[in-house]
């Protein structure tokens, strides 16, 4: 646990203690404290990020920071659309306490400097999440909470075990003595072992290919605003952030780990294979929302599994862009269930003309997922296969890059069907959101576009001050 | 000592295999709640044998502890879902759970 940052993870706490009680009758009081608490977290943050000088006195690396400040950008776009969103929210109060509690959980997963506390973490963040998916009663969300716990259940299972192996072997939990028994070059079979166990419960966390199930059906039955939360940011720091933490202790054990290195990589292009051909032939909006998210996982898991330098500098950063572009996306999915009320995307039709704003950030964001240049998916998509070629794994390269054109081609369709085209009696009568619900859109295109653009100082940047500070 | 040590195993193993076995065939989901549960007790199991191997009790009992309690919570947040599943489709089959497909 680092010091510095504990702060992040105490005041949502207690944002999330105080809001039940203080704003009991006034749902408008719940908003505003969820929004000034996360608002102010994350100026800070940004001050702190921007500013190399007070960077330098964080401890930790800056991954942890980097992590950080997007759990806050993501759940403040989150908080402040769900603030606006006249959806069916029965009890604003809950709502706001469980969202601030995961927003802690997932600040303490991103800290935490031992595998025992990152479990602990994961569950909390677990258990906030099958309340949330469930927020607005239907029975959609509660069978994609269901399957949600019973798949999660058994992986938590598995962490244990790895950790209690990790007990037998080296008798303490922290990264530090994992890393030092690592690179001490010892016969480490039982701790490479704990390492897979506890990769297999992540793996299930994050929804990476052969255990997806709960994914797709989790996203699409939850409560909307959530499932911008937990496609968003929950499932990568509750697996994914894991998973590359460990990759990056993997890449010390001086080849012991090739096996492990090699299945994860497997299964990173696995995932983003299955993923893009089973977005192709979706109808429903979030369903195929799901499976891209499934399919840009996998690009990120490829790159963690790869772990030279570059690569896990590329997967932090695909991560990091992921989580602005996939929420745009979901917002928008959103937005349109708002306006249309559905989200098949057969029956909605020509909403150019009637959202605009709307179709032009979805515009932005399904670009950058797809990789077209300046955005800022290309750039990490760029890393990855420059990383996959130059580490050797040059199938693994051209296959990343062709799925990355399967990907522009589910996005155009998905784009074709419901704001170009004909005008549908949706169209006919949705109208554009207000704006309050746009601003959260807005900024994260905002972001996606000057990440982008600004990208040569953006990664001087990313390699100064984060990678540097990481044990690479 | 190592006899005692390959027995726990072989116990957290059968037990193990025991709450999988009931999780693959029940079809309700109040069974299949009661498999996790003892999946996740063999797991314990597994935490407390490795202490008292490694002469590491204190620091295994500490982590057995704080695991119950999030066992504890998660399974407290499961039956909640479980009990509001089957007051809106009562059913508890998990064959009924099909409205989501694509």
């Amino acid at each position: 646990m680092e010091r510095g940052l504990l702060a992040y993870i105490l005041i949502p706490l207690l944002s999330a203690v105080i809001i039940p009680f203080a704003a009991r009758n006034k749902p408008r009081l719940a908003d505003i404290l969820a929004n000034v608490t996360l608002l102010a977290g994350l100026s800070n943050l940004a001050y702190l990020l921007l500013n190399a000088n007070s960077f330098a006195e964080v401890p930790g690396d800056g991954f942890s920071l980097l992590m950080v400040f997007t759990i806050y950008l993501v759940a403040l776009c989150v908080v402040f659309f769900s603030a606006f969103f006249a959806g069916a929210m029965p009890n604003r109060q809950a709502y706001y306490c469980l969202l601030l509690t995961s927003v802690a959980a997932m600040c303490g997963v991103v800290t935490t400097s031992d595998f025992f506390t990152l479990y602990i973490y994961v569950e909390v963040l677990a258990v906030t999440s099958f309340a949330l998916i469930t927020t607005d009663d239907t029975s959609a969300g509660l069978e994609g909470a269901i399957k949600y716990f019973l798949l999660t259940f058994p992986a938590s299972v598995f962490i244990i075990v790895g950790l209690s192996l990790l007990l037998l072997s080296i008798g303490s939990f922290s990264f530090e003595s994992v890393q030092l028994f690592l690179s001490a070059g010892m016969p480490g079979g039982t701790v490479l072992f704990a390492m897979g166990l506890i990769l297999l419960g992540f793996l299930i966390k994050s929804g990476i290919v052969p255990f997806h199930a709960w994914t797709p059906d989790a996203y699409q039955g939850s409560f909307s605003p959530v499932s911008a939360h937990l496609a968003g940011i929950v499932t990568k720091v509750s697996g994914v952030y894991a998973i590359i933490r460990i990759s990056m202790l993997m890449r010390l054990s001086e080849g012991m780990a090739e096996a492990l290195a090699g299945t994860l990589m497997f299964l990173g292009m696995l995932s983003i294979i299955v993923g893009a051909i089973a977005a192709l032939r979706q109808k429903d909006l979030k369903r195929m929302l799901a499976f891209s998210s499934i399919s840009q996982l996998g690009y990120i898991v490829l790159a963690a599994g790869l772990g030279t330098p570059l690569a896990i500098i590329a997967a932090i950063f695909h991560l990091f862009n992921h989580a602005t572009f996939k929420t745009v996306l979901f917002l928008n999915s959103a937005s349109l269930e708002h306006a249309s009320g559905t989200t098949d995307m057969e029956k909605m039709g020509g909403m150019e003309h009637a959202m605009p704003w709307t179709s032009w950030t979805s515009v932005i964001a399904l670009l950058s997922t797809a990789g077209i240049p300046p955005l800022s998916g290309f750039w990490s998509k760029l890393l990855i296969i420059i990383a996959l070629w130059a580490g050797g794994a040059k199938v693994y390269a051209m296959l990343a890059l062709l799925f990355s054109i399967v990907t522009l081609a589910y996005f155009m369709v998905m784009q074709k069907k419901i704001f170009f085209g004909k005008k549908s009696e949706a169209a006919e009568t949705a109208s554009e959101v207000s704006a309050p619900m746009l601003a959260p859109v807005v900024l994260l295109s905002a972001v996606i576009i000057t990440v982008g653009l600004l990208f040569p100082w953006f990664y001087t940047y990313l390699v100064e001050t984060i990678a540097k500070r990481m044990i690479l | 000592m190592i006899n005692s040590f390959a027995l726990d195993w072989y116990f957290i193993a059968i037990i193990l295999f025991i709450g999988l076995y009931c999780m693959l065939v029940s079809r309700s989901l109040l069974r299949q709640l009661i498999g996790l549960e003892i999946m996740s007790k063999a797991a314990l199991l597994a935490v407390i044998s490795s202490g008292v191997l490694t002469n590491n009790l204190s620091l295994a009992q500490t982590v057995i502890i704080t695991m119950i309690v999030i066992e504890v919570v998660v399974v407290a947040t499961g039956l909640a879902l479980l009990a509001k599943n089957f007051r809106v489709n009562k059913s508890v089959d998990i064959w009924d759970l099909k409205g989501l497909k694509g």
